[in-house]
């Protein structure tokens, strides 16, 4: 074979290998589950005839070997890998929990093969019955996990499998492996994108909720940016490959929902510690328990039942499936509403954090400053001081300076000399042979340029959360701009709800205090942190700490040392670009209620992780006491077993009911 | 240092999980273990110098299969 169509066969094979892995559980679990009960069920009237109403169907020694025979298959042959797998960890000691299952069946059973010396009593209907219902647990649990994992599972599944590309003017369809950066996708309406790139022919909207949350189908024309697995809706989209395989949006969130499944979150630590002794500590307290039965009451086969009653209850997966279960059903959640959970301790600490910090730019505004007024003073007019502005601001990249160029007909340019940029201040340069400063109030008292003349028309727009950008020629103010960065549509709303909640809400801005106060109480927050250089937004982040915890919200690119030294780290998504590396939870939409929906989501998946912590050590510390003092037949502890796991399992996939 | 993502067969039960990580641990040159049991996945922190197979052999030694590495 080729090198190369291996190579596509290998990659289709992993494509279809993810899910069905949970399936072909299922499956192998239900034919053994069915195999056991049909043998079993047998062995249950053939005992319980005997046991209840003592009527003999068989007569006594005969009725063993029948249950001998009956009971063989469904030990060692449909508890085969049970079996194995138990034993393999008593040799190695890696012991697991088939170890207990394992120990206690088998020699239930020899029990039965002994009781023909009269001495002991025969258990190996129980075995039998231990194996079977075990098998069903394992059945039932692996229905359960596979429903606390589906919304990942569909995430899994949700890329592209085929793209048609544009080849020399024809169309070609070619399997998404082969696609390449470049190529030309054509989209059909109701066609799923096939991978990253950006529009250069036709107009739709795209369904985008699969990967953002948005529900809202978007707009898209040339120049957009469009995310591979959202589903084009009404016109054909040509699309220029631009990010393909590993690289993609969708390849990011899969790989942060995966990789926060191994993430360990603080809570679970006595849990697992528990769990990594819990059967060698098992096993000793079996074979004591059986002892101590012996000495104290000479009766062989009731210590011997006790023991195997141990070993078959104790159950260290409810204790190590209360945490990862939960956490699985709270990630795929926020996976559907695009938020990705990072690191599971985020978890655990957003429940103590009593500050939210905003970071203004980009999260709490759109981050697209308009030009909103002008004012000029002598004769210079408006159209002058704009074109004068954006002829200095063109060299900047400060979105302010885009703005105000955007805004100015930059036919007639001016040729700029010695431009220096005042980092959080402003810009100066030369036009001939003036001297131009472009900046805020801080910088004119720098330069010592008297602001009267314009300071009540720059107070008013700042009284209104415009920014405003002063003009000065040679030390002699000559105008103001002012700029305004629109509230996100929600970012009221979400505001609203964090204070009715009870946090403190902060807003961290460049701004001078006037703007920033006048944005804040457009959008209801209670404290602002004004005049912050951007590199300083970690320091005041670290300086809130002192009294109480911080989450910080902002991109995960410029405000990424804020964003590690708060407690939880949100990071905004923009949209097409994800964040990977800072926040503890990243948002994939760039909306405020997102935030709101991470805390809620964070704090009901905690709640349910500690519930599930709780019944798996009540169970264990019950049910433990209870199987050495005697009081459980063998067949009732492993139904009790396999109830407490599914119970924790069931009780995870309940978090779907929390209001979100 | 490399990052290796396992695949593992077999791992059912919390247990396992610990057990899977004991064993690693073991490995001299792995640094960063996480087993999630709900994915049946590893992630091993390691550097360069740690094979494949050494990783692998760790795994059986717990009485499970690697299916795949990437």
């Amino acid at each position: 074979m080729k090198e190369h169509e291996h190579h596509k066969m290998q990659n289709m094979k992993e494509h279809n290998h993810e899910s069905p892995v949970e399936d072909a559980e299922i499956i192998s679990w239900k034919r053994k589950l069915i195999w056991s009960w049909l043998l079993t069920i047998p062995i249950a009237i053939l005992m319980l005839s005997e046991r209840l109403f003592n009527f003999k169907i068989i007569e006594m020694p005969y009725s063993i070997i029948v249950i001998l025979v009956l009971g063989f298959p469904v030990i060692f042959i449909f508890g085969w890998d049970t079996i194995k797998s138990g034993i393999r960890g008593l040799f190695t000691l890696y012991f697991n929990m088939d170890s207990l299952i394992s120990l206690g069946t088998v020699i239930a059973y020899i029990t039965g093969i002994f009781s023909f010396t009269g001495f002991i009593q025969d258990y190996s209907g129980v075995a039998a019955m231990i194996m079977a219902f075990f098998t069903t647990g394992k059945y039932v649990e692996a229905k359960a996990r596979g429903k606390a994992s589906q919304e990942i599972r569909k995430l899994l599944e949700l890329g592209a499998k085929k793209s048609r590309i544009l080849v020399s003017n024809k169309e070609v369809e070619i399997p998404i492996e082969e696609l390449k950066i470049g190529d030309i996708m054509i989209i059909k309406p109701g066609e799923k994108i096939p991978t990253d790139g950006i529009v250069i022919r036709g107009e739709s909207s795209v369904d985008e909720s699969m990967v953002t949350g948005e529900s809202l189908p978007v707009d898209k024309s040339k120049g957009n940016n469009v995310i591979g697995a959202t589903i084009n809706q009404d016109g054909i989209l040509y699309v220029k490959a631009v990010k393909v395989g590993k690289d993609t949006f969708l390849a990011h969130i899969i790989e942060l929902v995966e990789e926060a499944q191994g993430t360990k979150i603080p809570i679970q630590r006595l849990a697992d510690k528990i769990t990594s002794v819990f059967v060698p500590i098992i096993l000793s307290l079996a074979v004591l328990t059986a002892l101590i039965w012996w000495l104290f009451t000479g009766d062989i086969s009731k210590a011997i039942g006790t023991g195997v009653a141990v070993l078959v209850i104790a159950c260290p997966c409810a204790l190590g499936l209360a945490t990862p279960t939960a956490l699985m059903v709270g990630s795929g959640m926020g996976a559907k509403r695009g938020i990705l959970i990072r690191k599971g301790e985020a978890i655990q600490t957003m429940k103590k954090v009593k500050y939210i910090v905003f970071d203004k730019t980009g999260t709490i505004t759109k981050g697209k400053p308009e030009v909103t007024d002008i004012k000029t003073i002598d004769k210079i007019s408006e159209k002058e001081l704009l074109l004068l502005s954006a002829s200095l601001e063109k060299l900047s990249e400060h979105p302010i300076a885009k703005s105000i160029v955007n805004k100015a007909d930059l036919k007639t340019c001016k040729k700029v000399t010695s431009f220096k940029i005042l980092r959080g201040r402003g810009i100066e340069g030369k036009i001939g042979a003036d001297h131009i400063v472009i900046g805020n109030q801080t910088l004119m008292n720098e330069k010592k340029i008297n602001l009267n003349k314009l300071i009540k028309d720059i107070e008013s727009f700042e009284g209104d959360g415009k920014t405003t950008m002063i003009v000065a020629k040679n030390n002699k103010v000559l105008g103001t701009i002012a700029v305004a960065d629109s509230l996100k549509e929600d970012s009221q709303e979400a505001i609203r709800r964090l204070n009715k909640a009870g946090y403190k809400t902060v807003m961290i801005t460049g701004d001078n205090e006037r703007t920033a106060k006048a944005i804040a109480r457009q959008v209801g927050i209670n404290e602002v942190i004004a005049n912050v250089l951007p590199e300083d937004k970690a320091k005041k982040v670290e300086e809130l700490q002192k009294y109480g915890m911080v989450t910080f919200i902002g991109d995960g690119i410029n405000d990424a040392p804020a964003l590690k030294q708060s407690n939880v780290g949100i990071a905004m998504g923009t949209g097409t670009d994800i964040a990977i590396e800072s926040g503890d939870i990243v948002l994939a939409r760039g909306s405020l209620i997102g935030v709101v929906q991470a805390i809620n989501l964070s704090k009901a998946t905690f709640r349910k992780i500690k519930q599930n912590l709780f019944w798996a050590f009540a169970y264990n510390v019950i049910a433990i006491p209870l199987a050495v003092g005697g009081f459980l037949h063998p067949v009732v502890a492993e139904i009790a077993m396999a109830l407490s796991s599914i119970t924790v399992i069931t009780n995870a996939n309940l978090l779907r009911r929390a209001k979100i | 240092m490399k990052k290796l993502k396992l695949s593992i067969e077999g791992m059912h039960c919390a247990s396992c999980a610990s057990n899977i990580e004991k064993s690693l641990k073991k490995v001299s040159g792995i640094k960063e273990i996480s087993v999630s049991l709900m994915l049946k996945k590893a992630t091993v922190e390691a550097e360069d110098y740690v094979s494949e197979e050494e990783i692998k052999k760790a795994v059986a030694r717990t009485g499970y299969k690697v299916s795949k590495i990437e």
